[in-house]
C-alpha cells in the first residue's frame, strides 16, 4: 500500500480513503510465465480493436479498412471512435511538431496492452517531407512500435497484412506492448 | 447597380497607369505581360496608401501576400490584389532590408490580411508594423524566430 498521492502518468492523484492499491505483481509475474499467458494473448490477438485516427492522406485507407468490404471484423479487428476503447493505435501520416504533444496524450490515454502500427512513408521516416522545418522524423524514438507498413499510402490490404503480423508477434510474446508494472510504482 | 458598372470599368489595366500617374516616384517597373495580370514594384513606405487607393478603385480582394529571401541583403514582399468584378490580378512587390524587414501592416485595410501577415511573419521574420496580433500562427511558439523559410535557415532535419 501506498501513503499519500498516486501517480498516472504527468497527473497526481490523491488516494481516497478505504481504497488500496497493489504495489507488487506478483499475479502478473505469475500469469506470464505460466500456459495461461497463452490463453491471455489468444484473447488479445483477436481483438485488435483500433483507434479510428486518421492523420494524413494515409487516414482514407485506414478509414477504407474499417468499411464492409474488407470485413476486418473477421480477424476481431473493429474500429473504434475513443482512445479509451482502443487498443491499437496507427500513426498514419506525418506528425507535425505541433502535432506530437496531442499524439502522446492520445497515447497516454489508452489502456494497456496496446499496440502501434506505423502506416505509410511519413509516420516511418518522414517521407516526402523527411527533411520538412515543421515535421517529426524518427517516431520509433518516441514510441514502441511494433509493426511497419510501407506505402504511400500502403493499400487497405497491406494494413490488415500489418495487422496479422501483429498477431503472429503477439503469439509468439515479440511483441512490445507495454504492461505496467505495479512495482515500478506506475499504476 | 451604377456602382458595379462604375467598378467593372476600372478592373482593367488602365489601372496601372492610374497607378503610376497617383505616385509617380513610389511605383516603377510597371509591367502589363496580359490582360489579366499586372506587376509592379512599390515602395515599402508606401504600401498602405497604394492599397487604400485600390480598395477605392474597386479592387476589393486581397489574394495572399507572400514573402522572398534575396540572401545576402534583400527581401521582398509579395502582395495579389484582385477584385471580385473583375479579371485583373495585380502583383505588387515591396522590397525591404533583410537585417531589418519591417513593413506597414494592411490590417485596417483589408480585414483578412491579418493571417496572411501572422504567416509571412512566421516564416521569414517580416515585421508588420501595427498589426494587432503579430504572432505565431501555424507553426509551434518556440520555433518563433527561427524564421524556417529564409534561405539561411539551418534547421531542417535532413538537409541534402
Ligand atoms: S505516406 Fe503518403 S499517403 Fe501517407 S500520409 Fe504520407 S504522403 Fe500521405
Amino acid at each position: 500500500m501506498e501513503e499519500g498521492g498516486i501517480k498516472l502518468g504527468e497527473i497526481e492523484l490523491e488516494i481516497p480513503p478505504n481504497v488500496s492499491f497493489t504495489t507488487t505483481s506478483a499475479i502478473h509475474d505469475f500469469i506470464k510465465d505460466s500456459p495461461m499467458q497463452k490463453l491471455v494473448n489468444w484473447g488479445r490477438k483477436n481483438s485488435l480493436w483500433f483507434m479510428t485516427h486518421p492523420m494524413g492522406c494515409c487516414g482514407i485507407e485506414q478509414i477504407c479498412v474499417g468499411v464492409a468490404h474488407y470485413d476486418t471484423d473477421r480477424f476481431g479487428i473493429i474500429p473504434r471512435a475513443s482512445p479509451r476503447q482502443a487498443d491499437v493505435m496507427m500513426i498514419s501520416g506525418y506528425v507535425t511538431k505541433k502535432y506530437l504533444p496531442a499524439l502522446k496524450r492520445v497515447w497516454d490515454q489508452m489502456v494497456e496492452p496496446k499496440w502501434i502500427l506505423m502506416m505509410g512513408e511519413c509516420a516511418i521516416s518522414g517521407g516526402p517531407w523527411w527533411e520538412s522545418y515543421s515535421t517529426v522524423i524518427n517516431m520509433d524514438e518516441i514510441f514502441p512500435v511494433d509493426i511497419y507498413i510501407p506505402g504511400c499510402p500502403p493499400r487497405p490490404e497491406a494494413l490488415l497484412e500489418g495487422f496479422i503480423e501483429l498477431q503472429k508477434k503477439i503469439v509468439a510474446q515479440k511483441d512490445r506492448t507495454v504492461i505496467p508494472n505495479p512495482a515500478d510504482g506506475e499504476v | 447597380m451604377g456602382d458595379e458598372q462604375a467598378a467593372i470599368q476600372v478592373i482593367d489595366k488602365t489601372i496601372m497607369i492610374e497607378l503610376s500617374d497617383k505616385f509617380p516616384d513610389v511605383v516603377s517597373d510597371v509591367d502589363v505581360p496580359s490582360p489579366n495580370r499586372a506587376i509592379a514594384r512599390i515602395d515599402p513606405s508606401k504600401v498602405h496608401e497604394i492599397m487604400q487607393f485600390l480598395l477605392d478603385k474597386g479592387f476589393d480582394h486581397l489574394s495572399c501576400i507572400s514573402g522572398v529571401d534575396y540572401p545576402p541583403d534583400k527581401m521582398e514582399v509579395v502582395y495579389h490584389v484582385t477584385s471580385y468584378s473583375g479579371p485583373l490580378v495585380i502583383t505588387l512587390k515591396a522590397s525591404v532590408p533583410r537585417d531589418d524587414p519591417n513593413i506597414d501592416s494592411l490590417c485596417d485595410i483589408y480585414w483578412n490580411a491579418n493571417w496572411y501577415e501572422r504567416e509571412t511573419y512566421e516564416l521569414y521574420g517580416i515585421k508588420f508594423n501595427d498589426c494587432p496580433y503579430l504572432k505565431v500562427l501555424l507553426l509551434v511558439e518556440e520555433m518563433e524566430g527561427e524564421w524556417p523559410l529564409r534561405k539561411d535557415y539551418a534547421g531542417y532535419p535532413n538537409p541534402t
